[in-house]
């Protein structure tokens, strides 16, 4: 979900480094690419067929499938971007964090875990191979692939940007440095190797950023005094509530009513990313059993309604304590003054010395190598065995397809490598990248939700809908791009912003998925139900809960962490 | 699904991780308690990479005992 805040860091910048690092902080960052290295070769033995390479083994427990799963989401893009556009829009900001992350998720655990993990299938385009067919797999497959090398090469490009900005560091340098260390680590130990560094990546980011509100708050003498501090600086606008200023477009500075909030952030676009974006759910279906994935999957939502506290409260504490006033980056260019998106480093040199500093720092190298370890190892996966596989050599032997695997990694790092210096000649490519992600990802997962509840959807009906759905999301971007005044239509408000404008096609383009997915399905012939079983609702043996102790059941902790995230809502309405 | 595979487990890598620079960082913020930094950070008087230093020296220290390698 870091899309819709991708930020195009520093892209122009030339302003000197942000921050200075001491010897102390050196041999941190070293130590760091030290230790993944290690753990690439140290793994490598444990990688050596199909299953280990590309499913970790499938022997995951659900704390650590739990961790990774939150982890391939949580990179340096999503903390910097989002606590930059806290600090513009303010505690908005954090809908990202909740409606549009926690139903998703935990539908993901209790719906439709049970049908991924049952099918046993490698991959989320392995899925729709087998409800719906090669044709529905091709699209996904193809698309996805793209997708993940343009991620990875965006955040490559990002890392060396920011490194180049805050830090001074030689932007080549930065971004092969980092590119062929994580090469070298999902080459050796595929997801395996992945799923290791998200892990050590997750607590890197933790205790590099929980400083900063901790140290902030008592800087600004407390929550209470922080939101004082804020309403006397910025009076008149409204940082610190999720909803009382989402009545319409204009009571809010990110353009947003809360009808598309909910229908299009929280349904559309959410669901699509957590239920069908195979770089998280290939961490959960790595669990050890359906059980694992499950409770894994539901830890995840747990753990991501706790990241606000170290992205969007820091955000909420520059507004607060930084004694100049951020402004965009178009305006940071022409005045000399500091952006929006520096808001984080900030606050970093702010509070941390040497040593401290380091760690700050490394967590930020670390989430943006974790991001690309991600994006590769499902690249590898989706390349190998829906397309690889699929299309181009049917049969061959298993240690045949982890070479490929391997030599996929290696092929993915160097395309995002040349998509990071696309990115550096095209800047607009990271815009595309989120109106891309909108085509790929929210009709995929109207196609494979019908599919798993519904054993009356055809194959015809799973392509056409996924055809469709792709195809509105391609034609009402074209239109509102050829005519602004279509803004009316397609976001109900014809100065809606970016953001409203993709949210509200999310959800078009969802409603045109379902609609032509159940009319040419009604219309055609549906597959036998011994061709569906394990793959669809009533014919799929989901393992009974009966015998487990109330703690023990996913269904008890879903609801635990749903009623976490009413009270959250309730508690900053 | 492939045979039970046992190597180190991840937490042991964690730990020893938050161990190394929980001694760092706690050295640091000691070798600055004496020779102070001509700019010092906010809230230098709370003297954080102490603390948390130590706390990541703690963690890392229980992690990396509790999860090293030979122990059933």
């Amino acid at each position: 979900m870091t899309l819709l805040f991708l930020p195009s860091f520093w892209l122009q910048a030339t302003q000197s480094r942000l921050l200075t690092m001491s010897p102390v902080d050196l041999v941190i960052v070293v130590a760091y690419f030290v230790l993944v290295l290690v753990i690439g070769f140290y793994l490598k033995r444990y990688a050596s067929t199909g299953e280990d390479f590309f499913l970790a083994g499938r022997q995951m427990t659900a704390s650590v499938a739990g961790l990774s799963f939150i982890s391939a989401n949580l990179g340096s893009l999503e903390t910097m971007g989002y606590a930059a556009a806290t600090y513009q829009h303010g505690m908005v900001i954090a809908h990202a964090y909740f409606i549009a992350a926690i139903p998703a998720i935990l539908f993901l655990a209790i719906v439709m875990m049970p049908f991924y993990y049952i099918s046993k299938t490698h991959s989320v385009p392995g899925y729709l191979k087998l409800r719906y067919g090669e044709s529905t797999r091709s699209i996904s497959s193809i698309t996805f692939a793209v997708m993940t090398i343009l991620m990875s090469g965006i955040n490559m490009f990002s890392m060396a940007k920011v490194m180049q900005v805050i830090l001074g560091w030689d932007f080549n340098y930065s971004m092969w440095v980092s590119s062929l260390t994580v090469a070298v680590y999902v080459m050796m130990g595929g997801l395996l190797s992945a799923i290791f560094n998200e892990v050590l990546q997750f607590f890197l980011i933790w205790f590099g950023s929980l400083l900063i509100p901790i140290l902030g708050l008592i800087e600004a003498g407390g929550w209470d005094n922080m939101v004082a501090r804020i309403n006397q600086r910025f009076a008149g606008q409204d940082y610190t509530h999720l909803w009382r200023n989402m009545g319409s477009f204009t009571d809010n500075p990110m353009g947003l009513d809360w009808i598309g909030v909910v229908l299009g952030w929280g349904i559309a676009i959410s669901f699509g990313y957590w239920t069908t974006d195979f770089l998280v759910v290939q961490r959960v279906l790595a669990a050890k059993n359906l059980r694992s994935a499950q409770l894994g999957t539901i830890l995840g939502a747990a753990l991501k309604m706790c990241v606000p506290l170290i992205v969007i409260l820091p955000g909420l504490l520059g507004l607060a304590v930084l004694p100049m006033n951020l402004v965009s980056e178009p305006e940071a260019l022409r005045t000399g003054q500091h952006s929006y998106n520096e808001v984080l480093p900030l606050m970093m040199a702010r509070y941390c010395g040497p040593g401290l500093l380091g760690l700050g720092v490394t967590a930020l190298i670390a989430g943006f190598m974790s991001g690309m370890a991600g994006n590769v190892s499902a690249f590898a996966t989706v390349w190998t065995y829906d397309i690889y596989k699929a299309l181009i050599r049917k049969t061959a032997s298993d240690e045949h397809y982890v070479k490929m695997g391997r030599w996929c990694s290696i092929l993915g790092v160097f395309a995002s490598i040349g998509t990071a210096y696309l990115v550096m000649f095209f800047d607009n490519i990271i815009a595309y990248a989120q109106v891309i992600f909108i085509f790929g990802i929210v009709p995929q997962f109207g196609t494979i939700i019908l599919g798993m509840l519904w054993k009356r959807v055809t194959p015809k009906g799973g392509f056409y809908g996924l055809l469709a759905g792709t195809l509105t999301s391609i034609g009402l971007f074209a239109w509102v791009r050829l005519d602004r005044s279509a803004l009316k239509y397609v976001a109900f408000y014809e100065n809606a912003s970016e953001m409203a404008d993709n949210i509200y096609r999310a959800f078009w383009c969802l409603l045109a998925t379902f609609v032509v997915t159940i009319v040419v399905s009604l219309l055609t012939k549906p597959k036998p139900d011994s061709e569906l079983e394990n793959l669809v609702y009533g014919l799929t043996p989901i393992p009974k809960e009966k015998g487990l102790p109330w703690i023990q059941r996913p269904a008890f902790w879903a609801a635990v962490v749903g009623a976490a995230f009413v009270m959250v809502n309730i508690i900053f309405w | 699904m492939s045979e039970q595979k046992h190597y180190i487990p991840i937490w042991f890598f964690v730990g020893a991780l938050l161990l190394f620079y929980g001694v760092l960082i706690t050295g640091a913020g000691i070798y600055y308690l004496f020779a102070p930094m001509p700019n010092e950070v906010v809230l230098a008087h709370l003297h954080a990479p102490i603390w948390w230093g130590g706390l990541l020296t703690a963690l890392g220290a229980f992690y990396t005992i509790h999860f090293r390698p030979g122990k059933q």
